[in-house]
């Protein structure tokens, strides 16, 4: 036997022996790289492939693995979404798995709700206290009275949820995301008849104009589009891509633009409908994509009445040249390429302000072209309004008509309280949280049955941008539970299999992985007749099934009966007197929304505009704040018709004077001892404008006013608030 | 100019075109080489341990205003000023053009980082902690420094031994590619690329060529490894 086939041997035998603790002996890990000829150097890193469900972009990684224990991730260069990348949030989910204050075991809540007290207790007697509520329900004929939040699951695990909340009974499963692009299906459904997500070509277009679109941080799958990015500037020989970026605040995608757009809150469809009318009125649009779309011009036109450029100028706070040129270049510079994004989509008119900036993609032929947009190769399907499904489940908890919740997430801190989510969950009698830390969710629970780490787990992973084909990612346990901990969708099935009856039967499989091996194998071969095995260990090998040939879908037309967007005119939440600036919240660059706020390595990240570590603060254009009396770091209060902030401020040269802004993520309450009781949650402020439709998820649509409190806001950058104080490095 | 005795000369190159500020390649580091976890208050102190930071420039006033960023490491000079005013020797220059630090030479007189115009090199005033089991995540490639012992950039010299070693056995040189640092292998939008400049047909050796080129504090005359490509564009900001 060769050295190394002996070693190889050995270090399979070891595999199998840690993953006994995940109940399937009989997997072996599989490493990613096949070890070179000379031998595996005793105690050298063998790298396994998984994949990152950090946020919902899913790139795959590779997990640099010595002596059981995680040691690194890196981008696995195989997967067609990030091809070897990774942002800061993806690398640093290595510290989810040994972080301090993780939950080594079930805990049943001895105190008084919210107390934070809490006893250690078996997974026999935690799944004995679930299955007791559960079969309380079945008992009295009232399973509807089940909840479960989960954030918008993918794959398996989401037919798990939905087979099992079906089964049992209830209608009431909620996705509800704050992040998630509802808004951006349920526009394109309206437009173009299809909710399948987009695929942007930006890598081959010439010129980018982004709507509030921060593809470089988070908005849909910021590593793949930034790799895109790179490649549009520099990696065609004779063609730098231009890029413009409208919105009120400089993001830090903003920040890479040749331009800047800071259009007033609320008048970004507007100015999309004014550059569409200047298109066609001197006749820059593309004939053949009008017709094709089933679009004439002269009637585009008459509908665009209102949006001259003189009214345009006014609504958005631009000079009419500045929109008179972006309009042209962006209609003469082929292929040119539209978004839209987040920060638009969440004003009041925002679900027509999105779909503005489509006309002008419709407008110059970009749809279904090399250099433009596409309907991705992503999931299919997803909610358009899990907003208004969240809402009538407040409502039925409100009136004291759910009996059980149970919670995968942190939605007490990532909802905002202006739902009425908070009073309302306090009203269900039983809350389960599976929660890996103590966040503010599981503070409240009643029983914490908590989840392993994703580096433990076993899942697939379907990113939500991918060009075309099935791109499916595989999460395999690289490392050995550390605690006595157990996978959610492990324990959803154990419960079921406790229920018995139905429940127990729509569940017949060994384990979550096996179930995983089904919907693998279906994808594979709708025919089945496959040797899944074989195909199984390649696929754990490679990080996934990387299927990224293939025709593409239908592509976008315009629908006969969509009607023209008409943006109406923005409305906010506070009166403009009392209320004098606009609110915006974004997503920070190193927590997404919260939920990378317990990792260290992200809190000691320089925020990378304004070099902030380990806190949050509120954004203010340096006029506005001069006016206000207020300076770098003093400590301020944020108030808005639904409540008030005290944080540090940053001077912040990139936002409008009406406009201050929080990132989003801090201001936990638990989460481990780097995030609880740190910075603030900006959540808490906004108030959502009167609406006659219902309400809307407009998070950007609050007003708000700020005052100094003190010198003390006790804001730590990592760089000096003006720069290097080696100023001489600037030559750039 | 000193005669090139190894067949490698180690630099970088730094697109600002394409660089977006995002961090990665700082998590990137900081993951790769055990630097330590600070807190808010050791970086009021100005003590962050990172060996790679984004600094960030704001240029002009709203609304004509831009930010730029520009990632700084330790630049790897070729007359690298932090070396000769070490008492000890641990500030060294290697074969192929790496400014090495010894650790276990180091006494800690912080000579180095006051001569270092880039300011890339951290001291650690403080003995760091991994609480419990968070040291599971330190790679065994890497020393953990302990108090009193300056660290920097080392462009990930640990991954470089081992792709010549990969090389050596194979009877070659290492090849443009095979061997890149934590962070230049996380850039997404690939603005860091790291190569052989002795190899006029490496990657980063044609990079260098480019008209966009210059070096931090050209005038200096340190000569640094790491260059720089201009951002362009930009013109209506
Ligand atoms: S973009 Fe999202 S999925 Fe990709 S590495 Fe970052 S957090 Fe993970
Ligand atoms: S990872 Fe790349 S794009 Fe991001 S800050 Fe570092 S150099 Fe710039």
């Amino acid at each position: 036997m060769k050295r190394r086939t002996f070693l190889q041997l050995g270090g399979m035998t070891a595999a199998g022996a840690w993953l006994s603790g995940c109940r399937s002996a009989n997997e072996k890990l599989i490493p990613y790289l096949v070890p070179p000829d000379e031998g595996v150097t005793p105690g050298r890193a063998e790298y396994f492939a998984s994949a990152c469900r950090f946020c919902p972009a899913g790139c795959g990684i590779l997990v640099r693995v010595s002596e059981g224990r995680a040691k690194k991730i890196e981008g696995n260069p195989d997967h067609p979404v990030n091809r070897g990348k990774l942002c800061a949030r993806g690398q640093a989910i290595l510290q989810e798995v040994y972080h301090p204050d993780r939950v080594p075991q079930p805990l049943r809540r001895s105190g008084p709700r919210g107390s934070g007290k809490f006893t250690p207790i078996s997974w026999g007697e935690g799944l004995s206290l679930l299955t007791g509520q559960l079969r309380t329900l079945q008992r009295e004929r009232t399973t509807e009275r089940l909840a479960l939040m989960t954030p918008q699951l993918q794959g398996t695990l989401a037919d798990l949820a939905a087979r099992f909340m079906a089964t049992f009974g209830s209608p009431h499963h909620i996705r509800f995301d704050l992040l998630a692009p509802d808004w951006l299906r349920a526009a394109n459904r309206r437009s173009f008849g299809q909710a399948s997500l987009p695929w942007y070509d930006i890598a081959g277009t010439r010129y980018l104009l982004s709507f509030g679109a921060d593809f470089l941080e988070y908005h849909l799958s910021p590593v793949h589009y930034g790799f895109a990015f790179g490649r549009m500037r520099q990696g065609r020989d004779t063609v730098r891509g231009h890029f413009t970026y409208v919105g009120g605040r400089m993001s830090l995608t903003a920040a890479s633009a040749d331009r800047w757009m800071p259009a007033r809150p609320g008048s970004e469809g507007a100015l999309a409908l004014g550059m569409a009318r200047l298109i066609l009125s001197e006749s820059l649009y593309d004939a053949a994509s009008l017709a094709a779309n089933g679009l004439r011009p002269d009637r585009l036109s008459a509908g665009l009445e209102g949006y001259d450029l003189p009214r345009v100028a006014q609504l958005t706070g631009l000079s009419q040249q500045v929109i008179a040129e972006v309009a042209r270049e962006f209609a003469t510079t082929p292929p040119s390429l539209a978004m839209a994004g987040e920060m638009v989509a969440f004003q009041e008119n925002g679900a027509e302000a999105v779909r503005a900036v489509q006309l002008l993609n419709v407008l110059v032929g970009n749809l279904n072209r090399p250099g433009g947009v596409y309907p991705g190769g992503g999931p299919v399907a997803g909610p358009e309004n899990s907003f208004a499904d969240l809402l009538a489940l407040v409502e039925k908890m409100r009136g004291d008509r759910m009996g059980v919740a149970l919670i995968h997430g942190d939605p007490l801190h990532a909802i905002p309280q202006t739902t009425g989510f908070p009073e309302a969950l306090g009203r269900v009698p039983f809350i389960v949280s599976f929660s890996p830390l103590l966040d503010d969710t599981a503070l409240q629970a009643d029983l914490v049955l908590p989840d392993h780490a994703a580096l433990e787990s076993w899942g697939d992973v379907i990113p939500l941008a991918a060009p075309r084909g099935t791109v499916i990612g595989l999460m395999q346990p690289v490392v050995t539970p550390l605690h006595d901990t157990r996978q959610f969708p492990e324990v959803l099935m154990t419960t079921a299999r406790e229920l018995g009856g139905g429940m127990a039967a729509a569940f017949p499989y060994q384990s979550y992985q096996e179930m995983l091996k089904e919907t693998m194998k279906r994808e594979l071969h709708p025919a089945g007749g496959i040797d899944l095995e074989t195909v199984w260990v390649d696929l754990l090998r490679q990080g996934g099934l990387f299927k990224t040939e293939g025709k593409r879908g239908k592509g976008y037309r315009w629908r006969a009966e969509a009607p023209i967007p008409l943006p109406a005119e923005p409305r906010f939440a506070g009166d403009e007197r009392r209320f004098p600036l606009h609110l915006q919240v974004y997503p920070s660059t190193a927590f997404y929304d919260g939920r990378g706020a317990p990792l260290p390595w992200l809190q000691q990240l320089p925020d990378p505009m304004t070099t902030v570590v380990w806190d949050s603060w509120v954004e203010i254009n340096p006029g506005t704040a001069a006016g206000l009396g207020i300076g770098f770091g003093d400590l301020v209060e944020v108030t808005s018709p639904r409540g008030s902030l005290r944080l540090p401020a940053v001077i912040y040269p990139g936002i409008r004077p009406d406009l201050v802004a929080i990132p989003m993520g801090q201001g936990h309450r638990g989460m481990g001892r780097y995030a609880a009781g740190r910075g603030a949650n900006p959540l808490v402020l906004l108030a959502l404008p009167p609406s006659e439709t219902g309400p809307l998820p407009a998070w950007n649509a609050t007003r708000v006013r700020v005052a100094r409190i003190s010198k003390e806001g006790g804001l730590v950058t990592a760089g000096n608030p003006e720069g290097s104080y080696r100023g001489e490095l600037i030559e750039i | 100019m000193e005669k090139q005795t190894s067949p490698y000369r180690w630099g970088m190159v730094v697109d600002l075109d394409r660089c977006s500020g995002c961090g990665a390649c700082v998590v990137a580091c900081q993951a790769e080489n055990n630097v330590a976890i600070c807190g808010k208050k050791e970086i009021a102190e100005g003590r962050n341990m990172h060996w790679l930071r984004i600094e960030r420039f704001w240029v002009g006033e709203y609304p004509n205003v831009r930010a730029r960023f520009l990632p700084v490491l330790c630049q790897h000079c070729r007359d690298a000023p932090c070396e000769p005013v070490c008492p000890v020797y641990a500030s060294y220059h290697n074969p192929d053009g790496l400014n090495g630090q010894v650790y276990n030479r180091c006494v800690g007189t912080r000579y180095c980082g006051n001569n270092c115009p880039y300011a890339v090199r951290v001291f650690n005033f403080y003995s760091h902690q991994w609480p419990k089991p968070l040291e599971n995540q330190l790679s065994p490639d890497i020393t953990v420094r302990t108090r009193g012992v300056m660290e920097k950039c080392t462009f990930c010299i640990q991954r470089i031994r081992r792709a010549k070693e990969d090389a050596g056995g194979e009877g070659r040189l290492i090849r443009d590619g095979e061997v890149q640092p934590a962070c230049a292998q996380t850039c997404p939008t690939e603005a860091l690329v790291f190569g052989n400049l002795a190899d006029p047909r490496s990657r980063v050796a044609r990079l260098v060529r480019s008209p966009r080129r210059f070096r931090l504090l050209e005038h200096l005359g340190t000569h640094p490894s790491v260059y720089y490509l201009k951002g362009g564009g930009r013109e209506h900001v």
